[in-house]
């Protein structure tokens, strides 16, 4: 690796890690709720592009796809939706103190496992085994390998949108 | 390049009751976009058709004993069994709402597609051979009938039901995806036969992946009881049994069951019935706990069934029983050598129990008012003056439920009895033969209502054309098993052998 890819490297990931970091704690410090879900977002962005940095192009996309596509609009929704707590200003959150506790404690914990082998040592991935995003995409609709749960999901998929419309459509 | 398998090595013919069943959902939903809606009645001729040609083709490919689909699929005479009551379930079914969603204003076409989706989710579930599919019906199985059973939206009861239903299944379902990931944890796969492969070896090492796979296994029953609801996870039980419109409940007192207990069995007959303390035991690990859980599912359901004034309630806690007995079959499986008596006797009284429990919701449904009403047990009153023989079928599906001779649900109890005892679980059938007597109590006073107490009697409106063909057919079926065991013994015989052992 030469010193100018290092760098690149470097400087994408100190970039990630501030939307990251950033939008993590944008969400904790901002007290309305819809910029709040905007601040996740943020986030969530970040971490797709640790995605990248980690050769795992296919996640990366996964992250933008369904958490960014999907929950944070669900998050916006929701939030939006429960109009009353769109404007909230004070803070409502009692228990914060015990909450900090727990984010910090739980930090600790990852640190440790990621420092300490406590789980076994982290073996290095061995190098043959590269998923592609076109090994997935084989695996998935090959007879030999997922196709059955595959095609059951976007079956089940089907009937949770049939079910949510049934149970949300107004009388007619 | 990519190599296009071809169609041929999918072994796709012995899979076709499941998947013609999931692609003619569709077909019911297109075509019903296009059915007028006063004229909902074709839609349900439509799937029934569809039942029918599933049901046909299950019977062809019945004891095929093949693999499909790189090998998550087994096409056994186990899987065939499980379809022919979840086919039977949901043709029966059909005859009962029709006529039902109608008067009670609940009339939708999406009601029958939804309904197909269940029972392919049963099937699916039925012959799955890996944790990801066995999960993933597991949800196509569940999910319509939260749907369903909110269905009644004018009614705030059938409301908290779907809502009820779904929290607690959302939470039964992430148990199940936490141990199916403990045990792909401990053992690096997840199809069945492969978990199984590699048990013996863990059991020998007395490594920690050994305590992984016991947590595993746990999670997974935790999540699976929650569906067949047995205690202590059986609380959601009654509320949604009673909130639900009746038609949806009875699928869902077969069906779930069918599908759950599917499941279970297969985990712990092809999976882990070597999960044992040590090399050489003939015991699994897991025994005691399922007896344990057994016992006090018959004792909690059949004792608070004793106390309950509404029909559908009572129902209720006479299934959170009867899950309790066959899960003594599912505890029997786990002595090495008594598991395929076992797993024969707990599909023929799943059977036993469908047609038994299908009759008796359909005669509950004759009795039901428009608006829900009249599903307490004094309603009951006097019924047989008024519509005799609505009441004797009635009376035959009271005794079938408790396990009389003649009736189905005496050939289940006899062959699920004799296979706990040969599996030494001498107290455990002690409590179950002790709790049938109980149970004796309250089914048998329904008889003494629609018998010997005065009363007009009801004139039973609910039995219309279409509810008459269900309630006959599901007393055709507990009579015929009754009289007849060896029809439906036969019929798995020929696979257990062959098949999945």
């Amino acid at each position: 690796m030469t010193f100018n890819e290092l760098s690149w490297e470097a400087l994408a990931f100190g970039a990630f890690t501030i939307l990251t970091l950033g939008g993590a704690l944008g969400v904790v410090f901002n007290r309305n709720l819809v910029r709040g879900a905007v601040w996740l977002v943020v986030s969530l962005f970040g971490v797709a592009g640790f995605f990248v940095l980690l050769s795992a192009p296919f996640l990366a996309a996964v992250q933008v796809l369904v958490y960014i596509g999907a929950i944070g609009i669900l998050f916006t929704f929701a939030v939006m939706l429960t109009r009353s707590m769109t404007n909230l200003s004070e803070r409502f959150n009692k228990q914060a103190w015990l909450s900090a506790l727990a984010a910090v404690t739980l930090f600790l914990l990852i640190l440790l496992a990621v420092i300490a082998p406590i789980f076994g040592e982290i073996a290095a991935p061995s190098s043959e085994v590269v998923a592609t995003t076109e090994d997935l995409g084989v695996a998935l609709v090959s007879g030999d390998k997922f196709v059955l749960p595959f095609e059951v999901a976007s079956l089940l998929l089907t009937a949770a949108m049939i079910g949510a419309i049934v149970i949300a459509r107004e009388e007619d | 390049m990519i190599d296009v398998p071809s169609i041929a090595d999918l072994n796709l013919t012995v899979t076709f009751p499941a998947v013609f069943l999931a692609l003619f959902t569709m077909v019911v939903l297109i075509v019903d976009l296009f059915i007028p809606k006063d004229r909902k009645i074709r839609t349900a001729h439509l799937t029934l058709g569809g039942l029918v040609v599933a049901f046909v083709w299950n019977v062809l490919v019945f004891d095929s004993n093949q693999t499909a689909l790189g090998g998550m699929y087994i096409a056994d005479s186990f899987s065939g069994f499980i379809n022919f009551i979840a086919l039977t379930a949901a043709i029966i079914t059909c005859f009962l709402s029709v006529d039902y969603l109608k008067r009670t204003g609940i009339e939708q076409g999406e009601f029958y597609s939804l309904l197909l989706f269940s029972t392919a989710g049963v099937m699916f579930m039925g012959a799955a051979s890996d944790l990801i599919v066995v999960f993933i019906a597991l949800e196509i199985l569940s999910i319509p009938l939260y749907v369903m059973a909110a269905m009644r939206y004018r009614d705030a009861k059938s409301e908290e039901s779907g809502l009820k239903y779904f929290i607690l299944g959302a939470f039964a379902s992430a148990f199940f995806l936490y141990g199916a990931a403990l045990v792909y944890g401990a053992t690096g796969t997840t199809s069945l036969p492969e978990i199984f492969a590699s048990v013996e070896g863990i059991v020998a090492t007395d490594s920690g992946a050994r305590l992984y796979l016991v947590l595993g296994a746990a999670l997974i029953f935790v999540g699976l009881g929650f569906k067949v609801a047995v205690v202590p996870f059986h609380m959601w039980t009654p509320d949604v049994y009673e909130g639900a419109p009746t038609p949806v409940t009875a699928f869902m007192s077969v069906a779930a069951k069918a599908g759950g207990f599917a499941a279970l069995l297969r985990l712990m007959v092809i999976a882990l019935p070597e999960l044992t303390a040590n090399i050489g035991d003939t015991i699994a690990i897991w025994q005691t706990t399922i007896a344990i859980v057994a016992a006090a599912t018959m004792i909690l359901g059949n004792f608070v069934a004793i106390v309950q004034t509404n029909v559908k309630r009572m129902l209720a806690y006479s299934s959170i029983a009867h899950a309790g007995y066959i899960l003594m079959g599912v505890a029997a499986v786990g002595t090495i050598g008594v598991a395929e008596e076992a797993t024969r006797a707990a599909l023929i009284y799943m059977l036993a129990y469908t047609f038994t429990n299908l009759g008796a919701f359909a005669v509950v449904m004759a009795l039901e008012k428009d608006d829900g009403s009249g599903t307490q047990i004094a309603d009951f009153k006097g019924l047989s003056r008024s519509r005799p023989l609505l009441a004797v079928m009635m009376a035959f599906f009271m005794l079938s439920l408790t396990g009389v001779p003649t009736t189905a649900g005496f050939i289940g109890k006899f062959l699920l009895f004799g296979a706990a005892l040969e599996a030494g679980l001498v107290l455990l059938t002690i409590i179950g033969v002790l709790t049938s007597v109980v149970s004796a109590y309250y089914y048998v006073r329904i008889i003494v209502n629609m018998y010997l107490e005065d009363g007009e009697g009801d004139p039973a409106e609910g039995a219309t054309q279409y509810l008459n063909y269900a309630t006959y057919a599901a007393f055709a079926g507990t009579l015929i098993i009754g009289l007849f065991p060896f029809l439906a013994v036969n019929l798995l015989d020929t696979m257990m052998i062959a098949g999945l052992f």
